[in-house]
């Protein structure tokens, strides 16, 4: 009960409002970011809004449509068709929906694993820390995606073993950056005052290390948001990912390889969506990073 | 600095121990029936018996990781289902391949990813800045098998500048064959002076290579812009222009060199991710290597294969890790003492 009390008083004051409205107003004055958030909303339109808005959304399901097999763009069909008729405006406002998921639920799952490790490391320290972290530098031993290819290989490919491959080789970098904050909070007084009136570890650990990993933890997430999508897209377009006829981006633009020469489109349009949706995330998480760590570079 | 340097291989070694476990687990714990993953589709039971029993399947773990890491020390990384060869030498005879592309867009990077972040830092916040600035950003968000499909229908079909895919055309083989030296088609055709062959392979080169090297210009650029701005900040850079030193020799001589050791660091992560990245570009471009051959493996499974491959990437991220902190430390003796 005194436990309580106390951690209401000396729990730490979340992001102030004000804090809020200046990352607002940062993101609003930077003419790179609008571009960014303006993607990401049209991603977000299309994921939510994909058959409503499709002008053939059967096509982009999967339907077939062979004697327009191939259309250059244009006409009826403003991006063109593919080699079985349908409608790649279609398919690519389709494949709006899965791309966003895989991605949300993978980094997802990797701060659900990574976060709490991470703090749990940063806060107790020594061997648990130790124990902790060298697990990430193994994690992180591996070049991107190589990690991933090999886990599919021993579980077999498909959309959800690569998204579940994609976390496991990804929480490592959320373990680190919560192991960052929480060996920085633990020794601050609110911290120190919340464990000698004898607070459970859980708790500090849940009230007071975790909210303060939140904006770190955000802004890391909104870049691989986008990385997701662009390492999902890789794993379908070598054929590791989704299987046909989902309408996947990057299994369209592998589709779409045969055909590169003389129909450009087939593979140009799956392959500009991945771009633009990752490159929206990145705008945005570039200048939020400027925001919130000037010095702060990674991959 | 000898005792930094033991203290960092100490690490890296033990680091490779660790990853030794990653795959171990990853071939011979995870899966159910380890054997029938080894034989491939359709292994009969005889056959799967005689695996298990080849590969000690039946010992208990701890013995069986002992056992592979035995192997793998004396270069026994198994056989591959695909090709009926030993992975090993399926691997160092495609490495080159590899390894020439992977250097090519390396250099590429440094020299345009540094050019630009200096251009961006000293034009900050004005138009210049923003469009490197946009120009990066794109680099690190392009999926590199679309960049490279765009770039062969720009300068193949639209523009016939360059070769569409493949290492070499195959009439140099019989016109101009080149003499086997390092593996390094550019490189063997140059010291023989083999001018016709090089050409060739030169212009094979260039586009898988920029391909390539859009996600690391990308990397490198920010990274270089970033401490630019820091060091271009510095009391050192306010007293060099306040005694007249010209411009240009204070960003390219004082700031830059002090800018360039977090750009190093970039460089580690950034050839990490090309490796994987090589993969994806291989493919579109027909470039025999690594890539198609992690790929295939991938497909059909041949599991030997995978795992020689990404024990492969682990350990070559680990060494140019380490080399890369040992440049670090040479360059900057704050580091090694720490």
């Amino acid at each position: 009960m005194i436990g309580a009390n106390v951690e209401a008083v000396a729990a730490p004051q979340e992001l102030p409002s004000r804090d809020r409205g200046r990352v607002v107003r940062a993101l609003l004055a930077d003419p790179l970011s609008v571009v960014g958030l303006v993607l990401i909303t049209l991603l977000v339109v299309a994921a939510a809004l994909g058959p409503w808005i499709a002008p053939f959304p059967d096509q982009g399901a999967g339907q077939t449509n062979i004697g327009e097999a191939l259309l250059p763009p244009g006409g009826e069909h403003l991006l063109g068709t593919d080699r079985l008729g349908r409608d790649m405006l279609s398919r690519i406002i389709l494949g709006a929906r899965p791309a966003l998921l895989v991605s949300l639920l993978v980094v997802g799952l990797a701060v659900l694993i990574g976060a709490p490790l991470g703090a749990i490391a940063g806060y107790r320290g020594g061997r648990l820390d130790e124990a902790i972290m060298r697990l990430t530098d193994l994690f992180l031993a591996f070049p991107p995606l190589l990690l991933a290819m090999a886990i599919i290989a021993a579980l077999g490919p498909g959309l959800e073993r690569a998204a579940l491959a994609l976390a496991i080789s990804w929480w490592p970098w959320y373990a680190r950056i919560t192991r960052g904050v929480a060996a920085s909070l633990r020794e601050r007084p609110f911290v120190d005052a919340a464990r000698s009136i004898g607070v459970p570890e859980r708790t500090i650990v849940r009230r007071h290390i975790l909210p303060n990993a939140i904006s770190p933890i955000l802004v890391q997430a909104t870049v691989d948001i986008g990385t997701v999508i662009l390492a999902a897209g890789s794993l379908a377009f070598i054929g590791l990912g989704a299987r046909p006829p989902a309408p996947d981006w990057g299994l369209m633009v592998s589709e779409g390889r045969t055909f590169i020469l003389d129909q450009w489109w087939y593979s140009g349009f799956p392959g500009l969506a991945i771009f633009l949706s990752v490159l929206g995330f990145n705008l945005v998480g570039d200048t939020l990073r400027d925001i919130f760590d000037p010095r702060q570079v990674r991959r | 600095m000898s005792r930094f340097l033991g203290r960092r291989l100490g690490t890296a070694i033990l680091v490779l121990f660790g990853v030794s476990l990653v795959t171990f687990t990853l071939a011979r714990v995870i899966p159910s029936n380890p054997a029938a993953l080894y034989i491939g589709p359709r292994a009969r039971a005889e056959e799967i018996a005689r695996v298990t029993e080849e590969l000690g399947l039946n010992r208990p773990l701890p013995l069986q990781y002992l056992d592979y890491m035995g192997d793998m020390l004396t270069g026994d990384w198994g056989t591959s289902i695909g090709t009926k060869r030993p992975v090993l030498s399926e691997i160092l005879d495609r490495l080159p391949a590899t390894l020439e592309l992977l250097i090519t867009a390396m250099v590429i990077a440094v020299v345009f990813g540094t050019l630009l972040g200096v251009l961006s830092a000293q034009w900050r916040g004005r138009p210049p800045d923003l469009v490197v600035r946009l120009i990066a950003i794109a680099g690190v968000s392009m999926p590199a098998f679309w960049l490279g499909l765009l770039l062969q229908v720009l300068f193949f079909r639209q523009l016939d500048l360059l070769p569409l895919s493949g290492r070499l055309d195959t009439d140099i083989r019989f016109i101009s064959p080149i003499t086997d030296v390092t593996g390094f088609f550019t490189i063997d055709a140059f010291v023989t002076g083999n001018w016709v062959a090089f050409g060739d392979a030169a212009a094979h080169l260039v586009l898988p290579a920029v391909t390539l090297a859009a996600y690391p210009i990308g990397l490198i650029a920010r990274m270089t812009r970033a401490s630019m701005l820091e060091a271009l900040g510095q009391d050192y850079v306010r007293s060099a222009r306040a005694y007249g030193i010209g411009e240009r020799t204070v960003v390219y001589r004082l700031a830059l060199r002090n800018a360039l050791p977090p750009t190093l660091t970039v460089l580690g992560l950034t050839l990490a991710y090309s490796l994987t990245g090589a993969f994806f570009v291989e493919i579109v471009f027909n470039w025999p290597g690594l890539g198609q051959f992690a790929v295939d493996a991938l497909l059909n499974v041949d599991y030997p294969a995978v795992m020689g491959i990404a024990l492969l990437g682990a350990a070559g991220y680990v060494l140019i890790n380490l080399a890369v902190d040992i440049a670090q430390a040479w360059l900057d003796p704050r580091v090694r003492l720490a």
